[in-house]
C-alpha cells in the first residue's frame, strides 16, 4: 500500500472517530447549546429585545442572531478540538494515532475538520432555534458560508493548540471562561459598535471576534460595521497560519512526546 | 541475518538524567528478543523511541532499515505495540477501537472489521466486542492490548510487560499466541520482569541497566556463566571435605553438612559425573543426587548488582 492511499484511509478513520465521538454524545455536545440559546433568544431577544430599539434598521432579536451563531459555532469548535486532544493525552489513547503511520498533516486535518464540523452543526442548530423566534433570511449566502467555515476552522485550530498546551482540566476551563468568553461578549454579539464610546470602539477593533460576528451578520442581514472582504481575507490568513502552526506542533511533538 | 531493529549510540536525556546512555543493539529479523532490566533501566524509553512517543537526544534508531524519525511512517507501519500502561480509547466499544487503529494504518473499514473480529477471537474476548475497555476484567484488558497490537499484522511486535498482573493460565495462553506469531515470522521484542518468561521464550536477551546494554546473549549462554549446585546425599558422612576444586577449575566451592555434600560449579551437568565417580572411588555410597541449575534470574540479579556497584563507584569518584 502506498503511503498516500494509507494516509487517505487513515485520515478518514481518524476523522470518523472524531465525528462519532461528539455525535454519539448529544447530551454533552448538542443539548447544552440548545438550552443556552433558547434562553438567550427568550431573554435577550423576546423579553429585553422588545424594549430595545432597532439597530441599523434591524429588530434586536434579529441583530443578535448572527452573533449567537458565531458564539455557538466557535466555542464548540474550540471546545471539541481542545477537549478531544487533551482528553486523549490525559488518558494516553491519543497514542493510538501517534504510533500509527498517519502523517502529522493528516492527524491535524482530522482534528481540525471534525471540530469545525461540530461548530458548523451547532451554528446551524442556533439558526434553527432563532427561526422559531423570528423570521430569518440570508442576504449574502456566499459570505455566510465562507465566514462560518473560516471561523469554525480557525477556532478548531486554536482548540488544537489549547489541547496540546493544557496540563490539566482547569487549563481547559480557564481558556474557555477567561479568554474565549470575554472575547465573544465584547465582540459585538449583543450590541452595535456605534453605541459605545469612540475609545471603546477603537479598542474593540483589536478583538478578532468583531470581524467574525460582523461577517456572519453581513451574510444574514446584508449590514455590517466593518469591511467583509477585508475581514474574510484576514481571518482566512489567520486560519491558515494557525493550522500550519498545528502541524508544526504535532511534528515537534509539543505536548505529545517526551 | 538482516536486522529488524538497529540501534547505534542511542541516547536520551531528561535534563540531567540520562535515561539511555549510548545504546548499541541489533535485533535480528524473525527473532524472539528479550529486553531485561530493573525498573528505571530505560526499557520503556527505548521502546517509546521506536514508536515515536519519545524523541531521542542522539544516536540512530531504525526499524527494518527505516529511520524512526526521518522515515517515521514506514517504521511505524511495521510495528505493533502492546505497552505496559493501558492507553486505550475509552469512548468506543473495543471492536470499534480496533477498527479505528486498523484504519490509522490504512486498512479499509470493511477489512478492518473482519480483522477486528479475527483478533478478538484469537485472544478469546470476541464475546466482549461491544464492551468498552473500562468494563473489561484485568486479564481481558491484557488480552485486548495484544489484540490491538496484532490488528495491523505487524512485522515487529513489541510487548512491554505483556503478562504483568495476569494469572498463570492466561500467561501460558498469551505465551502460546506469541510463540505462534514468532513461528510464523514475526519479530518479537519482549520486555519482562518475569525472568522465567524470557528464559522460556527468547532466543536472545539484552540486559539493560542504568541506560546501557551490559550484555547480549542467549539465555543458555547467560545461564552457563552462572554456577550450579550439585547436591549429593551420602549414606555415611565423610571424614573430610573432598577437594574437587583441585582437579577441576570449574568447581568453585565444596561444602559438607553431615551427609549432605554441596559442590558449586560452573556447568554443573558436566561436572556431576566426575563428582560421582570420585566419590565412588573413595568408597562413598550415594543415596541421592540433585543438580540445581542456576536460573537466568540469578544471573540477571548478579549482573545488574554489578551495575549498581559501578554506578556507586562512579558517584563516589
Amino acid at each position: 500500500m502506498s503511503l498516500t492511499s494509507l494516509d487517505v484511509t487513515g485520515f478518514y478513520a481518524l476523522l470518523r472517530r472524531e465525528v462519532l465521538r461528539f455525535v454519539r454524545r448529544p447530551r454533552n455536545t448538542f443539548v447544552p447549546p440548545f438550552i443556552t440559546n433558547v434562553l438567550y433568544f427568550s431573554v435577550f431577544g423576546v423579553i429585553l429585545g422588545e424594549r430595545i430599539n432597532e439597530i441599523a434598521g434591524v429588530p434586536y432579536i434579529l441583530f443578535i442572531l448572527p452573533g449567537l451563531i458565531v458564539l455557538g459555532a466557535v466555542s464548540n469548535a474550540f471546545e471539541n478540538a481542545s477537549f478531544s486532544i487533551f482528553h486523549g493525552r490525559w488518558n494516553r489513547y491519543i497514542e493510538e494515532a501517534l504510533t500509527s503511520p498517519l502523517s502529522y498533516t493528516s492527524m491535524v486535518g482530522a482534528y481540525v475538520l471534525s471540530s469545525a464540523t461540530r461548530g458548523v452543526l451547532v451554528g446551524a442548530l442556533v439558526a434553527l432555534i432563532g427561526a422559531f423566534f423570528t423570521s430569518v433570511g440570508v442576504a449574502q449566502p456566499f459570505y455566510l458560508v465562507a465566514f462560518v467555515l473560516v471561523i469554525t476552522l480557525l477556532f478548531a485550530g486554536l482548540g488544537v493548540v489549547g489541547g496540546l498546551w493544557a496540563d490539566d482540566f482547569d487549563d481547559l476551563t480557564m481558556m474557555n471562561q477567561f479568554i474565549l468568553r470575554p472575547l465573544v461578549f465584547f465582540g459585538g454579539v449583543f450590541y452595535s459598535l456605534n453605541e459605545i464610546p469612540a475609545t471603546f470602539q477603537q479598542a474593540s477593533l483589536l478583538n478578532p471576534m468583531i470581524y467574525m460576528v460582523n461577517g456572519v451578520r453581513y451574510g444574514f442581514l446584508g449590514v455590517t460595521e466593518v469591511d467583509p472582504n477585508l475581514s474574510l481575507g484576514v481571518l482566512t490568513a489567520l486560519t491558515l497560519g494557525v493550522v500550519s502552526l498545528n502541524v508544526v506542533l504535532f511534528r515537534r511533538g509539543y505536548g505529545l512526546t517526551d | 541475518m538482516a536486522s529488524a531493529i538497529e540501534i547505534r549510540d542511542l541516547t536520551k536525556s531528561y535534563g540531567d538524567v540520562r535515561a539511555l546512555d549510548g545504546v548499541d543493539l541489533d535485533v535480528p529479523e524473525g527473532s524472539f528478543f528479550g529486553l531485561l532490566g530493573p525498573n528505571g533501566a530505560g526499557k520503556t524509553t527505548f521502546i517509546n523511541i521506536l514508536v515515536g512517543l519519545v524523541r531521542k537526544t542522539g544516536g540512530e534508531a531504525s526499524v527494518f532499515g527505516y529511520d524512526v524519525e526521518d522515515d517515521y511512517r514506514e517504521a511505524r507501519d511495521r510495528i505493533g505495540l502492546a505497552p505496559q500502561e493501558f492507553n486505550v480509547d475509552r469512548f468506543f466499544p473495543i471492536r470499534e477501537v480496533l477498527e479505528h487503529k486498523a484504519g490509522y494504518h490504512g486498512i479499509p473499514h470493511d477489512e478492518a472489521r473482519e480483522r477486528a473480529d479475527d483478533v478478538l477471537k484469537r485472544v478469546g474476548i470476541y464475546d466482549k466486542r461491544d464492551t468498552r475497555f473500562d468494563w473489561l476484567s484485568g486479564g481481558m484488558k491484557r488480552r485486548f492490548m495484544l489484540a490491538r497490537a496484532l490488528i495491523t499484522d505487524p512485522d515487529l511486535l513489541i510487548l512491554d510487560e505483556p503478562t504483568a498482573g495476569v494469572d498463570v493460565q492466561l500467561r501460558h495462553e498469551l505465551w502460546e499466541t506469541i510463540v505462534d506469531l514468532n513461528d510464523s515470522g514475526t519479530t518479537i521484542l519482549l520486555t519482562t520482569h518475569y525472568i522465567e518468561e524470557a528464559e522460556r521464550l527468547c532466543d536472545e536477551v539484552a540486559i539493560l541497566d542504568s541506560g546501557s546494554v551490559i550484555e547480549v546473549a542467549s539465555p543458555e549462554e547467560l545461564m552457563d556463566r552462572g554456577t550450579d549446585d550439585i547436591v549429593v546425599q551420602l549414606r555415611d558422612p565423610p571424614t573430610a571435605v573432598p577437594d574437587f576444586a583441585a582437579d577441576d577449575d570449574r568447581v568453585e566451592a565444596v561444602e559438607l553438612d553431615g551427609t549432605r555434600l554441596v559442590v558449586t560449579a560452573q556447568q554443573g551437568g558436566l561436572v556431576a559425573p566426575d563428582v560421582v565417580q570420585a566419590l565412588d572411588r573413595q568408597g562413598h555410597e550415594i543415596v541421592d543426587l540433585e543438580i540445581s541449575r542456576t536460573s537466568l534470574e540469578e544471573v540477571f540479579v548478579e549482573m545488574t548488582r554489578q551495575g549498581e556497584g559501578r554506578a556507586t563507584a562512579e558517584v563516589e569518584q
